[in-house]
């Protein structure tokens, strides 16, 4: 234990590095999210005057929180590919056997989620407070919020990373991009619950990324007295520590 | 390491794979300290993964691993802090640059930061890349990235070096630096456990030779002791009648793979 807390820092340091290079990497994953709300809520916007359409809230004011969520969900999928590149590369087996805690390795792919994650749902945040978005629960519901996201990047970053362990292939990784699509759009990201068709309500009321969608909206739109926050965040603890347990078991079951 | 002067002390070593391919049959071997240790074989004979069993990247199906007195099923970590290795695939980190590898590698290696610092200065001099320690690996040449690797498996000064074909795909000037290296690093008590494909490199840098085929040792020794054993005349002729196999034959399936050689041809 007297070395893990060295070892997970000089990994993190390594893996932060990564996020900046290329720098040019980082714009799909900032582009995206604000495409997407620069187009659907012009779009759409018609949408805040449908009956049962929550009372003063634009259809902007609506889908902010979602472009804060696209940007953290996008990123997440970076260290899936950046795991099964330093495996194919062999780099990984360099690792292993030095003198380090595995959940070092763990915990130093995590913790460039997490910045990642801060750094560019923090860009999306900053613009959308620009054009005059405001978080109602304040400085503290701020950090709340991205505490929840952290979380959920850090989580969904599990799933790729399980591939990239199971599969050493780090194209297949990079496909499991397109699992962000259906896991957003079959929420209530683009429309409340009550509006949706009825299958299309069944899916989102099943999918867990729902009450991420609708806890960080009820941060930033409904306030603390909204039960959506502490269900968004009991959602991300049990999602957090099911994956995270299953990287760790990918991890020591890859070594032999 | 133990009273014999053995540093590593392999028993009855075996890895049957899933499907049932027996990889490496029931290997037996020492190496002594200080010693350059020679291990060859033709393609699929079991030494890479012998040498995978010897630093736990391949889990084995039974037999006892020693190295310096330490027991790699107990001890692992003991171990890895003890060893180098220098894999046949060159793994870097292609987004980060020799020195902030080796400095990383130091770190993990738990070193003191000045002596990381003295141990970087030290290494990129030792494999000449000090005027490119900033770039990126991604930018290096082929023998560029055979000797960082090389400098990474050696920034905690191990006792015990493994090399997996370190020459493969080197041009020749690259190749005897690198051979420059290793007597260099022998000579100062370095025990160096090798395998490769040429007979040459094999020749002239071991001081004992075991030939492995089909998953066991078949023959070991000295190059004198071999040739005499086998009555042959050169290394070569004592390959060929232990394994069945030719060299050449061994070296075209090499070379087909070497992207030195292949550009040469």
């Amino acid at each position: 234990m007297s070395t893990f807390f060295s070892d997970w820092y000089y990994l993190a340091i390594r893996n932060i590095r990564q996020i900046w290079r290329p720098l040019l990497a980082l714009i799909p994953s900032l582009f995206i999210p604000i495409f997407f709300f620069a187009v659907n809520s012009q779009a759409l916007s018609a949408m805040d005057k449908a009956p049962g359409f929550p009372k003063g809230v634009s259809y902007r004011d609506f889908v902010a929180p979602v472009a804060i969520f696209t940007a953290i969900f996008f990123s997440a999928g970076n260290a899936g590919i950046e795991l099964a590149q330093d495996i194919a590369s062999g780099y990984l087996k360099k690792l292993q056997i030095m003198p380090i805690n595995r959940l070092a390795i763990v915990m130093g792919k995590l913790t460039e989620v997490a910045v990642q994650a801060v750094f560019q749902g923090g860009i999306v945040l900053v613009l959308l407070l620009a054009i005059g978005v405001r978080v109602q629960t304040g400085i503290l519901g701020t950090l709340a919020m991205f505490g929840m996201l952290v979380l959920f990047a850090m989580a969904w970053s599990c799933i790729g990373m399980i591939a990239a362990l199971r599969t050493q292939n780090a194209r297949l990784v990079q496909s499991m991009f397109i699992l962000v699509f259906p896991f957003l759009y079959l929420t209530t990201s683009q429309a409340p619950k009550n509006l949706l068709p009825a299958g299309f309500r069944t899916i989102a009321t099943y999918n867990p990324v729902t009450y991420i969608v609708d806890g960080t909206r009820a941060l930033v739109l409904f306030g603390w007295g909204d039960p959506a926050i502490w269900q968004g965040f009991a959602v991300v603890l049990v999602l957090f520590t099911v994956l995270v347990s299953l990287v760790v078991g990918s991890f020591k079951s890859s070594l032999k | 390491m133990s009273n014999d002067g053995n540093i590593i002390k392999v028993k009855d070593l075996r890895k049957t794979y899933a499907g049932g391919t027996e990889a490496v049959r029931g290997v037996t071997f020492d190496v002594k300290e200080g010693e350059f240790f020679g291990f060859l074989g033709p393609n699929g004979a079991g030494k890479t993964t012998t040498m995978n069993m010897l630093v736990n990247l391949v889990k084995r199906t039974s037999g006892t691993i020693t190295i310096d007195g330490f027991d790699l099923d107990r001890q692992a970590n003991e171990i890895y802090a003890r060893i180098g290795f220098a894999m046949q695939e060159i793994g870097l980190d292609e987004t980060a640059t020799a020195r902030e590898m080796l400095e990383l590698h130091g770190h993990l290696y738990h070193l003191p930061k000045a002596r990381v610092k003295e141990q970087i200065a030290k290494l990129l001099k030792l494999v000449e890349l000090e005027k490119v320690a900033d770039n990126y690996a991604s930018t290096y040449s082929g023998g560029m990235r055979r000797r960082l690797d090389l400098a990474l498996s050696l920034i905690h000064e191990p006792r015990v070096l493994f090399l997996d074909e370190p020459t493969q795909g080197l041009d020749p000037h690259a190749r005897q630096l690198i051979w420059n290296h290793l007597r260099d690093l022998n000579k100062k008590g370095m025990t160096v456990f090798l395998t490769t494909h040429f007979m040459d490199e094999a020749e002239a840098l071991c001081d004992r030779i075991a030939i492995m085929d089909k998953g066991q040792i078949v023959t070991e020794g000295t190059v004198p002791q071999l040739l005499a054993k086998h009555e042959a005349k050169t290394l070569e002729e004592v390959f060929l009648k232990t394994t069945g196999s030719s060299l050449a034959d061994e070296e075209v399936n090499l070379k087909a793979s070497d992207p030195y050689v292949r550009g040469r041809r």
